[in-house]
């Protein structure tokens, strides 16, 4: 199997630059998922790795060789699009023979490998219909199909479950982790939901505005965010932030006023950059990380909405300006206006004015 | 007082009587074929039995096979490269966009009301120069980069997916095998339209084969239709069956094909 | 900045599309426009030309024929072009109507006369046209006129025949942009409408029209151009008569050209009023078009 390599990879059209500078490596049978909002490059990243964008600069290697130049059949690779791009006037078994059939390969190999990928994906009944006679889902393994049949060395995924209702979507997403391991293949999939991102990958690659914010394993991406944004992203709920002033700084630690509230006092154990004494900081905690009341650093919420979801309970509450999610186990809130909660030390995450994360 | 069944009554009326008006003249023109000129300018109304004779008269007068072997032939022809050139150009308009073509793209749009009046004349005499007078390549040749077909095939191709070329491209054709297995196939309705739009109007062009077109060998239908016209006594009977003749193909086509007709009329508009 | 393999391959294939249509149209197009404004400075007839400089723009001021063909296309266009369009959007509207019954009829039978080729229809139109012919029968049956009408020899009469017949083939045609640009209208802004008490005529004043604004615009475009074109209907009913009532533009540069001693030169400066018509129409529609736009 391959891997691959993006060396300061940029793209511009004329002057705009879109990708400004992407460095990274992935590893043969590795499912990454590129993940960021719309309009962070991560689509036209992996057209240029499928060589239907062109790559202003830097450099792309697939299996060791430098793909910059290649023609997009020719780099070994198989794309999945968002809306299928099924041939519409071709059966399935002509849309899945297709590539090979320009490859130049006989016909009874041609059935053979559509045979294997329909037997794969349970396509067999639907080999002589049209992808207008098919429903969504169908038409989604069709196209999975069409690039299992080449035996690609690498798989690229664009958004490919977005067109999907949400029952069929996690349906759809089991399926693909599924094919994964069957396959071993690598995959590069692109998405802008970080739900599919955090199911799905071996390794997360956040893009913001054409560059890399962070890569890692979903977990390290959820337990520790290099910056604001990938904190802010990553997670169903949202993190909360909260606002804070350094007060004291020293020897290893820093001590933070949460400025909406009251003005209670967090210390952290830091064992890089010490900020400042007067330095803004952004405080943040995942809604579930909030302990009872007592256990650290309390504040008191003005209680919104209490969402009953069955196993868990979100609360949504606000203080000094700020809205706050926070998780709570028991089923039966009752009906409180305010909530008393704590933020211990290990639970809160710092980040700089910058949006820099503080270790 | 309710006037709702008065307004639609009325509006029965007034539909009823247009679509009279405008079917009526096709049944006079075969009544008229059966009939003698003398009774058809006197407004006969009922089929005769003259029909034998119209076309005896016709015969005679015209080479019919040679005059309709004449109009299929510009017309086909006409047709196949108006539709392979303009479908190409509106393609390649749409598909690789760049700053230089778009802005030729807005030149054609500009050229587009220019009437073919204003360029007869210098287009003659091109033609006259370079001694192509009286052959179908002067009647055809001018008019097979349609702008008018160039747009609409642009605008058709709007509805064409992108990420169907991309996966295309991935699976290892060319631009040109793209163009020719996955986008003709996939536009089949519109090309079926646009044959339709070309054809007829190729079938029906008089002005320019009027022009360049001048001896009897090469004439074509519309030609015969005006020449019988304008005779000093127009012989009616002749000219009404050669009018439901030359009508025929488009009427069969209309009916066969009304749905692609009436979208390759509205063509580029949508 | 250096193009890479797959932008030198995009620009190529991208000139490669559009550049058999680019060369044609430049042959057929652009080169006989340019030409002929050349030629428009030529004096002389058949194969003996010079250079006049502006004597054929002087001609012009004082070409009596020319002025007749200009004002004659004008009559065509100013009463004609009104009549089939406000025609055309009434049977729209009417056919639109899904509790109507025949509409699949009634729609074939309006659109029927655009099948015809303009020479054939004309050819119908003179047969029936004739002074005994079926049209002054019936007239005459039904008591409407004394006495027949001389529809070709009179020359107000006869520019009734081209108009009726131009209204005859073309109606129909707008009136199939009209039907597909209504059936792009929302319906539950009629049902709000009809809620809100605004009655029919008023509907279809202030919501239809405002709505098929674009399209009436395109079609009036297209007209226009249709007008100034005017000639296989003209050359095959009338020849331009009587007394050149119903003599258009284009016949005139016919008859410049093709009938006896060519005068090349002058008829290419005809053809170049065509062109500065059309250019300043165009700039009108446009401007109305966006005048309004902005007032509404």
């Amino acid at each position: 199997m391959t891997s691959l390599s993006l060396k300061g990879i940029r793209k511009s059209y004329g002057t705009l630059p879109v990708i400004k500078g992407v460095d990274l490596t992935i590893d043969s049978r590795e499912f990454v998922v590129f993940v960021g909002p719309s309009g962070c490059g991560k689509s036209t990243l992996l057209r240029m790795i499928a060589g239907l964008e062109s790559i202003t600069a830097g450099d792309l290697e697939i299996g060791g060789k430098r793909m910059n130049d290649v023609d997009p059949s020719k780099r070994g690779i198989a794309m999945v699009f968002q809306s299928y791009a099924l041939y519409p006037h071709m059966t399935v078994r002509d849309n899945m023979g297709f590539a090979l059939r320009f490859a130049g390969k006989p016909k009874d190999e041609i059935a053979r490998q559509v045979a294997e990928a329909a037997r794969i994906l349970e396509l067999g009944p639907l080999l002589d219909r049209l992808p207008g006679q098919l429903s969504g889902g169908q038409r989604q393994r069709v196209a999975i199909g069409r690039a299992i049949v080449r035996h690609p060395d690498v798989f690229l995924f664009d958004e490919p479950l977005s067109n999907l209702d949400a029952e069929l979507r996690v349906h759809m997403r089991i399926e693909l982790a599924r094919l994964h391991r069957e396959l071993q293949a690598t995959i590069i999939y692109v998405t802008h939901d970080q739900v599919e991102a955090m199911t799905l990958a071996d390794k997360i690659v956040v893009l913001r505005e054409g560059e890399v914010s962070q890569v890692g394993t979903p977990l390290q991406l959820y337990d520790d965010p290099d910056n604001l944004f990938v904190a802010g992203f990553i997670g169903s709920p949202k993190m909360n932030f909260l606002a804070g002033e350094v007060v004291d700084s020293g020897a290893g630690s820093a001590t933070i006023a949460l400025v909406n509230h009251g003005g209670v006092r967090l210390t952290k154990p830091l064992g890089g950059r010490l900020p400042q004494k007067g330095e803004r900081i952004t405080i943040g905690i995942r809604p579930e990380h909030f302990g009872e009341a007592g256990e650290g650093t309390d504040i008191v919420l003005n209680v919104d909405v209490a969402e009953h979801l069955g196993s868990t309970t979100y609360v949504y509450a606000n203080a000094g300006g700020e809205q706050l999610i926070i998780e709570r186990e028991e089923r039966h809130m009752g009906d409180t206006d305010t909530l008393a909660v704590s933020i211990s030390p290990e639970a809160a995450l710092l980040f700089d004015s910058a949006g820099k994360r503080l270790r | 007082m309710n006037f709702a069944p008065l307004r639609r009554a009325g509006v029965y009326v007034f539909l009823s009587l247009a679509a009279f008006i405008s079917v009526f003249p096709f049944y006079w023109m075969a009544v008229g074929s059966t009939n003698q000129s003398v009774d058809i300018v006197r407004g006969k109304l009922g089929f005769g039995g003259n029909l034998l004779v119209n076309f005896q008269h016709l015969m005679s007068q015209v080479d019919l096979y040679r005059v309709f072997g004449n109009s299929f032939l510009i017309a086909i022809i006409s047709t196949v490269l108006t539709l392979a050139i303009s479908s190409l150009a509106g393609y390649g308009f749409e598909m690789f966009r760049s700053r230089i073509r778009e802005r030729i793209f807005e030149l054609l749009l500009l050229l587009l009301s220019i009437p073919f009046a204003a360029l007869m004349v210098p287009l003659f005499v091109m033609i006259s120069r370079a001694q192509l007078t009286n052959t179908f390549t002067a009647v055809i040749l001018p008019g097979i980069a349609s702008i008018f077909m160039i747009f609409y095939f642009r605008q058709a191709t709007k509805a064409f997916p992108r990420e169907l070329r991309d996966a295309a491209r991935v699976d290892g054709l060319k631009e040109w095998q793209i163009f020719l297995y996955v986008y003709m196939p996939t536009m089949r309705s519109t090309y079926a339209a646009a044959t339709i739009i070309v054809f007829m109007n190729a079938w029906n062009n008089y002005l320019w084969p009027l022009i360049v077109l001048q001896t009897p060998d090469n004439k074509t239908i519309t030609l015969v239709i005006s020449t019988l016209t304008a005779a000093y006594t127009p012989d009616y009977g002749v000219i009404l069956l050669t009018t439901v003749l030359a009508t025929a193909p488009t009427l069969i086509i209309f009916f066969v094909l009304q749905r692609q007709f009436v979208q390759g009329m509205l063509g580029a508009v949508k | 900045m250096a193009q890479t393999r797959l932008d030198r391959g995009e620009q190529f294939n991208g000139w490669a599309f559009v550049m058999p249509a680019l060369v044609l149209l430049g042959l057929f197009m652009i080169y006989p426009i340019i030409w002929s404004l050349w030629m428009s400075f030529q004096v002389g007839r058949g194969a003996n030309t010079s250079f006049g400089g502006l004597a054929n723009i002087q001609r012009l001021a004082n070409d009596a024929l020319l002025i007749k063909a200009l004002i004659n296309t004008s009559i065509f266009f100013v009463i004609q072009v009104p009549i089939m369009i406000v025609l055309a959007l009434l049977f729209a509207v009417a056919l639109n109507d899904p509790t109507l019954k025949f509409r699949g009829l009634f729609r074939t039978a309006l659109f029927l006369p655009c099948v015809t080729s303009l020479i054939a229809y004309s050819s119908l139109f003179k047969s029936m046209f004739s002074t005994d012919g079926i049209i002054n029968q019936v007239l005459l049956t039904l008591h409407v006129i004394g006495t027949p009408i001389p529809w070709l020899t009179d020359p107000f009469w006869a520019r009734i025949v081209i108009i009726s017949a131009i209204t005859w083939r073309w109606t129909g045609y707008n009136m199939i942009f009209y039907l597909a640009a209504l059936q792009n209208v929302d319906k539950s802004i009629y049902e709000a409408a009809r809620i809100d008490g605004i009655p029919a005529w008023a509907r279809f004043t202030r919501i239809t029209i405002p709505m098929l604004k674009p399209v009436i615009l395109f079609t009036t475009i297209l007209s226009t151009i249709g007008t100034l074109q005017l000639f296989d209907e003209v050359n095959n009913i009338t020849q331009g008569g009587p007394a050149n009532a119903t003599m258009t533009l284009s016949m005139y540069i016919y008859n410049l050209s093709f009938r006896m001693m060519p005068s090349f030169g002058y008829s290419a400066t005809v053809s170049w009023v065509i062109v500065v018509i059309v250019a300043v129409l165009s700039f009108i529609q446009f401007m109305i078009a966006r005048d309004r736009r902005r007032a509404s």
